[in-house]
């Protein structure tokens, strides 16, 4: 049983307050990404996880331990680093079995679980190398076998596939959450990439600023972003937002842009919000060729990007940069105006000043 | 072409002459003796007890350097109050030069009023024989030389220690390696072919050692310090024996050789095994 309880931890480094105060709990065999921008914060929270950077305020707990003040070594932890941190002059073999060995746990004991973390990392022919002779993706299974073989409570990854090509990425995401799945471990994991926190998480916490803005499954941060940096920062491409205000008039109400454009709402929704200044904010996959609530913009093409599913047009909408994704072989010209079809019904609303959902 | 023959030349030269009887006092024309010199050489005690003087020196010296620079290396690399400005200092004796260096030991050595000796005699002690007796003139000597060159491998052990990677530490700390245990089972294996080099470095530059000895002992007492270069800067220049010198020379020059592949073949398997 490993949960982690994070109390109103914060760091400084003298004046600078790099995180003010966060709360955040995590259950046990749960794997938690925490997402965001360079400078959000998210590596300084699992380092203080770690034990490998002081906690400025606050506590940690490992399930009934207090871990806060307890030295790195003792918090039984292993982590997986962006640049692997694998010893140079140690084979595959005396890598991952390095901690048993600080452990003086007995040789055969050593060397049959590095043959099993091997085994289970496909990594079995490359025991007697050394890092330097092994691709960035072996080395990331090496990284992650000497993670293993401690049967740590908790593992921590910071940004682990972030020096690997694109291709691999995709692979080692899938063998990570395969990993997850086997050895039921409580996992915190840090990227910047938002496609590796939806596909690997079973929460997704997105932080920015040293907060924490939104803590939730990958679909409710999609479908419910609760303000507007999560809805932009989730989801790619990204989001499009445009600002205005709502007014009730004739035949329900309307939302009208800062440019003067309208666009009616369907009956009762948001009728509430009326007279503030909000955003509106559509997903380029709501902004196509058709929708049920036959709601149509005019898009000022700008530019279009064939992807082969679907193709991408750029442009502007009411003056604000807008994207919408319209089916395969769709043609514009840049320059030519487009009829957009928006799905109302999978919009957001967000408050103009406070930026959070309005639902 | 012109380049090689201006480094092979002098050594040339000197070979042919290592095979004559070859003074300059009383100027004698050089005649060649074949092997003659070397065989006296080999044949003298006082040669080997020069060999031996030398090696003593060389192996203490170079060791301590090492261990105790190595180690103030590791602490100054460690991020502490002021470490830029003991940077600095520590690596000032290795600035002055050596002649410059001896004539301040052996004023420091003084027995009876240097400072070392005055302070020593506060505490009860008597006046002590620091370059006139045997073993004390080799260990004021060793000790010179590892004041003198133990910034030298401060400054290289420094520089290798600050490309070690911090994330490896890191992990190691995450495995709970004692800080001890991080440096046995990282910091020197990653470090050991630097240290090679150093102390590959300074024990051929250590065989050379000669105005250190010439200005705090002169060799003495009797022949007890006296070194290679020494030797044979006493048949060089005080007794002109040309042959005879160049010889030695070359027999030092067959020596150092021969300590250097030792050395190298000794330590080849470890830095191998890490590369």
């Amino acid at each position: 049983m490993t949960n982690i309880s994070i109390r109103n931890l914060s760091k400084s480094y003298g004046d600078v307050v790099v995180i003010p105060g966060i709360n955040l709990e995590i259950r046990d065999k749960e794997f938690v990404v925490l997402v965001g921008p360079s400078g959000c914060g998210k590596t300084t929270t699992l380092r203080m996880i770690a034990g490998l950077e002081e906690v400025s305020g606050g506590e940690i707990w490992f399930g009934e331990r207090d871990v806060t003040n307890l030295r790195a070594g003792l918090r039984n932890t292993s982590m997986v680093f962006q640049n692997y941190a694998l010893y140079p002059h140690m084979t595959v073999a005396q890598n991952i079995g390095y901690g048993m060995k600080v452990r003086k746990v007995p040789k055969p004991e050593i060397d049959k679980a590095v043959r099993k973390a091997a085994q289970i990392l496909d990594l079995e022919a490359y025991l007697e190398r050394r890092p330097k002779n092994l691709s960035g993706g072996q080395r990331q299974r090496v990284a992650i076998g000497r993670a293993i073989v401690r049967d740590p409570d908790i593992f921590l990854f910071d940004e682990p596939l972030s020096n690997l090509d694109a291709k691999l990425r995709i692979e080692m995401r899938s063998e990570i959450k395969a990993l997850h799945r086997r050895l039921q471990t409580t996992i915190v994991y840090v990227t910047h990439d938002q496609v590796e926190a939806m596909t690997m998480a079973d929460r997704v916490v997105v932080m920015r600023d040293g907060n924490i803005e939104q803590s939730d499954d990958p679909i409710t941060l999609y479908e419910k972003p609760a303000n507007i940096f999560v809805a932009s920062f989730i989801g790619a491409p990204s989001m499009n937002f445009l600002e205005g205000t709502i007014t009730s008039g004739e035949g329900g109400a309307q939302f009208q842009t800062t440019d003067g454009v309208t666009i009616a709402l369907p009956a009762n929704k948001w009728a509430d919000a009326a007279g503030r200044p909000v955003v509106l904010g559509i997903r380029p996959e709501h902004a196509t060729e058709s929708s049920p609530t036959k709601t149509v913009v005019t898009m000022l093409v700008k530019s279009v990007e064939p992807l082969g599913p679907h193709t991408l047009i750029n442009g502007t909408v009411a003056g604000a940069k807008f994207t919408a994704q319209m089916p395969a072989g769709t043609s514009f010209e840049p320059g030519e105006s487009a009829e957009i079809h928006i799905n109302l019904d999978k919009a957001h609303l967000f408050d103009g000043a406070s930026e959070l959902a309005i639902r | 072409m012109i380049v090689l023959a201006m480094a092979i030349f002098p050594l040339i030269y000197s070979l042919s002459i290592s095979f004559m009887h070859y003074r300059l006092i009383p100027p004698m024309p050089p005649r060649f003796n074949g092997l003659d010199n070397y065989a006296k050489i080999l044949g003298q005690a006082r040669f080997w007890s020069v060999i031996y003087t030398t090696s003593v020196i060389v192996i203490f010296s170079v060791f301590l350097q090492y261990v105790i620079g190595f180690a103030v290396a590791t602490a100054l690399n460690a991020k502490i109050r002021g470490s830029s400005v003991f940077r600095v200092l520590l690596l000032m004796p290795m600035l002055i030069a050596p002649v410059a260096v001896a004539l301040i030991a052996r004023m420091i050595l003084n027995p009876v009023i240097g400072p070392l000796d005055q302070f020593l005699t506060m505490f009860g002690f008597p006046d002590l024989p620091f370059l006139s007796n045997k073993n004390w003139a080799m260990g004021s000597l060793i000790a010179v030389e590892v004041w003198q060159w133990t910034p030298f491998v401060i400054l290289l052990m420094l520089a290798g220690l600050q490309t070690l990677p911090r994330d490896v530490y890191e992990a190691a700390t995450l495995e709970n390696a004692s800080k001890w245990r991080q440096f046995w089972d990282i910091t020197f294996p990653m470090l050991l072919p630097i240290s090679v080099a150093i102390i590959f470095i300074r024990i051929i530059e250590s065989f050379k050692i000669m105005d250190t000895v010439f200005v705090m002992t002169g060799g003495g007492p009797g022949i007890a310090t006296e070194t290679l270069t020494l030797f044979a800067y006493q048949e060089g220049f005080k007794k002109f024996n040309l042959g005879y010198t160049s010889a030695l020379s070359f027999l030092f020059l067959i020596f150092i050789i021969v300590i250097g592949v030792i050395f190298l073949a000794i330590v080849k398997p470890y830095v191998e095994k890490r590369s």
